[in-house]
């Protein structure tokens, strides 16, 4: 280094630092401190503190919205998860143009905003819309599903949403392996499949369990699509959130509730990362 | 189990990486396959390996035709230039995989893996993961690998590349004297000439896909069939001839249109359309006096190099530059500028045509 | 197997886009199945309504000043980060991914308390802040990888030959870095652009982007003046992913 000078790093993060600090911190804080106050019809009782938002969180009510979530997003997790192997590795044996070409298709849609997926889902999914008359003309069916304003669209429209999470980092891995192993694995008496379940599945589980991780966080916190696609009918977390913050007003339960899904969101990524090295160190032990 | 190649091809799109070859392999040997990188020898492996489809050709393994049999079914093994150990598993379980492939009993896998462990010296690391081993121990472990499968055939791409000197030549010995004891027929892929020689019972000069030579290490070295294997091999000087001509039952022509020598007889196919002369700088005789050889001039001495036991003595004989190499004590009291008396014997030369 | 798989998820995947830029061209006031009959009358109709065509000024200023807010901030970090490798860099690092684990709710939900905390509630300059937030995880990633490609040699060399740092740093890095740049700012430009749920939660009727414009239309009717909008959307977008390609974020995104 050639100006060693102490603090000169730090001129370079400041800045970013600061806005991080202001932008991302400080509300966080405010959300928190928010959460402690009771709610009156004034507004926030800033004087007193009190837990009585987090008690109300037990709710059976709020314990049906959460059930209810988590249901959508282990079934969603679950579809992706067993989806995301057969993909990967189609598109890791491609062409590297063509490699590229695929991935393109999978990651433009998370660039995409969800309302505009929502629309589509819903053109699809509803009454007379795509699927239903594809499967009445094929007399696949007699009258048409009911698709849209249930919990079965919201997971049909979810799991492409936030497939490339898992995608992404398990093609990253296939690709990233010496196509050596696969053939010493082969060369040894393995077929094929067995190269895959001996072989290349326990080398990618960590990065697969990572990407399932933040697939399954991303569903628990999905809005726009549960929103539109599942009505008022079947709520989740999110439109839960909605409701108290910005009908009902009550910031500090609003608050709590936000305080509990980051809890929730962080047990689940350290038990998931805790669950991947486990996998890991537990294979190498074996006699 | 021999093995017999018959006009193996592989293209990859446009590019011909193997070209119509076709060599036997005896039961138990040692061969081979040696050439610079791009020669298309690792590629040939992996066509016998069953990696990749051969494009046309035939594969077989003592007499029965694998060429279009899955790479699991062909009952060789491989060891690979960066060994390729499955990094998630431990030594034992790395060892015992082809075993388990084969669904051999618990026991019998125990045995089996001690065994192997045992011929490669690596008992006491059974619970190491790859990682934790250095690069000499991972070669062993890749070798036991192979061997415990009990395999027909046995093929090792560059296994010693990625070794430090030392150990390699160390490790040179042990595979030799491994596969002497159990017997087993081997290809080996390497650009290190002091390798094959070393290992091999026979070898396969490759280039551009085609097989140039295919002998034993002397004949390889002595008898060269063109002007790249003698250059591959080791060094060489080389002489335009021209002026070809018998006198009384030897034949002699004018070498880089100054020299006039005497040429080796020519054996069949050899020589006939001779272009040039090669000579090795070993067989240079460069000495102050007087010297014996057929063919004898009067240099001059550019340089003197001394390698240690070798010197390399770099000689003009006229505007004919040529490179010999002798024992240090011979080159003692040679220097630059000195006139010196430089020859060969005729025998010693080796003919090649133009290309 | 692995082929019809593969196709399932592509149609899947594809589909809702792919049918809302098909629907959009319905020449009736309702979406006909099968669609034959191409009409442009839903794309007049969109781009004459006032309320998308501001949406669409508002999220392309948003777009615009948070992209280059971001990539200047952040360019300046992962420069510190990189070339300096300070004590407790891993832990910078962490905290610029954090907002990744804080899902958008949450951060939605903060933003709307503490913006109206400071009398900043639907103002573009809390947004704007916002959404710098919401893209500096993915700036950082991109930006630091950029970074990385540039040996430090090259700087070395530079201010041997006289440079001071800061002169250097427009001089040699910058240049070297410019594809890098502008694709970390296009790629916040998409994120920003196509920001929907912390948008929700911190905006009113007043300062709407077109995402949310979108949203607020949907929950009232579906009809295919929403579609052609949103086709629009589609086009836009796509286009400047296809850009992005060309200059080769999808590596800097993939490479770890």
């Amino acid at each position: 280094m050639l100006d060693r000078r102490a603090g000169v790093p730090w001129l370079f993060v400041a800045p970013l630092v600061l806005v991080m600090v202001v932008g991302f911190v400080w509300p966080l804080l405010q959300v928190l401190v928010n959460s402690l106050h009771p709610n009156t019809p004034q507004g926030i009782d800033a004087a007193h503190w009190t837990l009585g938002n987090y008690a109300r969180l037990a709710d059976p009510f709020y314990g049906e919205v959460l059930v209810r979530t988590l249901r959508i997003s282990v079934i969603v997790t679950a579809i992706t998860g067993v989806l995301a192997y057969p993909v990967a590795l189609f598109v890791s044996r491609l062409p590297p143009r063509a490699q590229s070409l695929f991935l393109l298709a999978y990651i433009s849609p998370w660039l995409i905003n969800t309302v505009v997926k929502a629309l589509g889902w819903t053109l699809l999914l509803r009454t007379n819309g795509v699927v239903n008359t594809l499967l009445r003309g094929l007399d696949v069916i007699a009258s048409p599903l009911k698709l849209l304003i249930s919990e079965t669209g919201v997971i049909i429209a979810l799991v492409p949403g936030h497939f490339m999470f898992v995608l992404l980092p398990l093609w990253v891995a296939l690709s990233g392996l010496d196509p050596a192993l696969s053939w010493a694995a082969g060369t040894l008496g393995a077929r094929p499949s067995a190269v895959f379940w001996r072989v290349l599945l326990p080398m990618t589980l960590p990065p697969f369990v990572a990407g399932l991780v933040i697939n399954f966080i991303m569903n628990m916190t999905a809005f726009a699509i549960p929103m539109l696609l599942g009505g008022a009918r079947n709520m989740v977390a999110s439109m839960l959130a909605y409701q108290v913050n910005l009908v009902s007003l009550d910031w500090p339960l609003g608050g709590a509730l936000a305080v509990a899904l980051v809890a929730f969101t962080l047990t689940v990524v350290w038990a998931g990362q805790r669950g991947a090295v486990l996998l890991v160190s537990g294979r190498g032990a074996r006699a | 189990m021999s093995l017999e190649l018959v006009d193996v091809a592989k293209t990859f799109g446009t590019v011909h990486a193997v070209d119509g070859v076709s060599l036997s392999v005896a039961s138990g040997e040692f061969f081979t396959l040696l050439g610079p990188s791009g020669c298309g020898k690792t590629t040939l492996l992996r066509l016998i390996a069953g990696i990749h489809p051969v494009t046309a050709g035939r594969v077989m393994l003592n007499g029965r035709d694998i060429t279009h049999s899955p790479m699991h079914t062909r009952n060789l093994a491989m060891v690979f230039q960066n060994y390729a150990l499955f990094p998630h598993l431990n030594v034992f379980d790395n060892v015992a995989f082809g075993l388990r492939s084969r669904r051999v009993a618990r026991d019998e896998i125990r045995t089996r893996v001690r065994e192997a462990l045992a011929l490669v010296k690596l008992e006491a690391l059974a619970e190491r993961l790859p990682a934790q081993l250095s690069g000499g121990q991972q070669q062993r472990v890749a070798v036991a690998r192979a061997l415990v499968v009990r395999p027909d055939l046995l093929l090792f791409d560059e296994p010693l590349s990625n070794l430090d000197a030392r150990l390699r030549d160390e490790m040179r010995f042990e595979i030799r004297d491994l596969q002497r004891r159990i017997g087993i027929t081997t290809v080996l892929v390497t650009h290190d000439i002091e390798e094959a020689f070393t290992m091999s019972d026979r070898m396969a000069v490759m280039q551009g896909g085609k097989i140039m030579q295919i002998g034993r290490a002397s004949e390889i070295y002595r008898s060269p069939a063109n002007r790249f294997v003698a250059n591959f091999v080791g060094p060489i000087n080389e002489l335009a001839l021209s002026d070809i001509e018998t006198v009384g039952g030897r034949r002699r022509a004018r070498a880089a249109a100054q020299l006039v020598v005497w040429l080796p007889n020519a054996e069949e196919g050899f020589g006939r359309n001779a272009q040039s002369l090669l000579l090795r700088p070993e067989s240079l005789r460069v000495s102050a006096g007087k010297i014996e050889t057929e063919n004898r001039y009067a240099g001059e001495i550019e340089d003197v190099i001394y390698l240690g036991a070798t010197s390399e003595c770099r000689v003009k004989i006229g505007e004919v530059r040529l490179s010999a190499v002798m024992p240090s004590a011979a080159a003692a009291g040679l220097g630059p500028g000195e006139r010196v008396s430089v020859g060969w014997n005729a025998q010693d030369g080796v003919l090649v045509d133009a290309g | 197997m692995i082929l019809v798989v593969n196709i399932l998820m592509l149609i899947v995947v594809l589909a809702p886009v792919v049918i809302v830029m098909w629907m959009s061209f319905t020449p009736t006031a309702t979406f006909v199945l099968p669609l034959t009959d191409f009409s442009l009358r839903w794309y007049r109709e969109a781009l004459s309504y006032p309320g998308f065509v501001d949406a669409f000024w508002l999220s392309f200023e948003l777009a615009i000043l948070a992209a280059v807010l971001t990539v200047t901030l952040s360019f300046l970090a992962a420069y510190g980060l990189v070339r300096y490798r300070p004590a407790g860099g891993g832990a910078l690092k962490a905290f610029f991914t954090a907002p990744l684990l804080v899902s958008a709710v949450v951060f939605g939900i903060a933003m709307l308390q503490f913006v109206n905390r400071i009398g900043l509630y639907n103002q573009l300059s809390g947004l704007v802040l916002a959404h710098i937030v919401l893209v500096v995880p993915f700036a950082m990633r991109s930006l630091e990888v950029t970074l990385r490609a540039v040996p430090e040699e090259l700087e070395w060399a530079a201010m041997i030959l006289g440079r001071n740092r800061m002169g250097m740093l427009l001089r040699v890095t910058l240049p070297l870095c410019a594809r890098g740049l502008v694709t970390a700012f296009l790629f916040c430009f998409l994120l920003s652009f196509s920001e929907v749920t912390t948008t929700i939660f911190m905006t009113g009727p007043g300062l709407q982007t077109l995402p949310v414009r979108i949203y607020n239309y949907m929950s009232d009717r579906i009809d295919p003046t929403v579609a052609a909008v949103s086709a629009l959307v589609v086009l836009v977008s796509l286009a400047l992913v296809a850009v992005l390609n060309l200059l080769g974020g999808l590596r800097r995104l993939t490479t770890q």
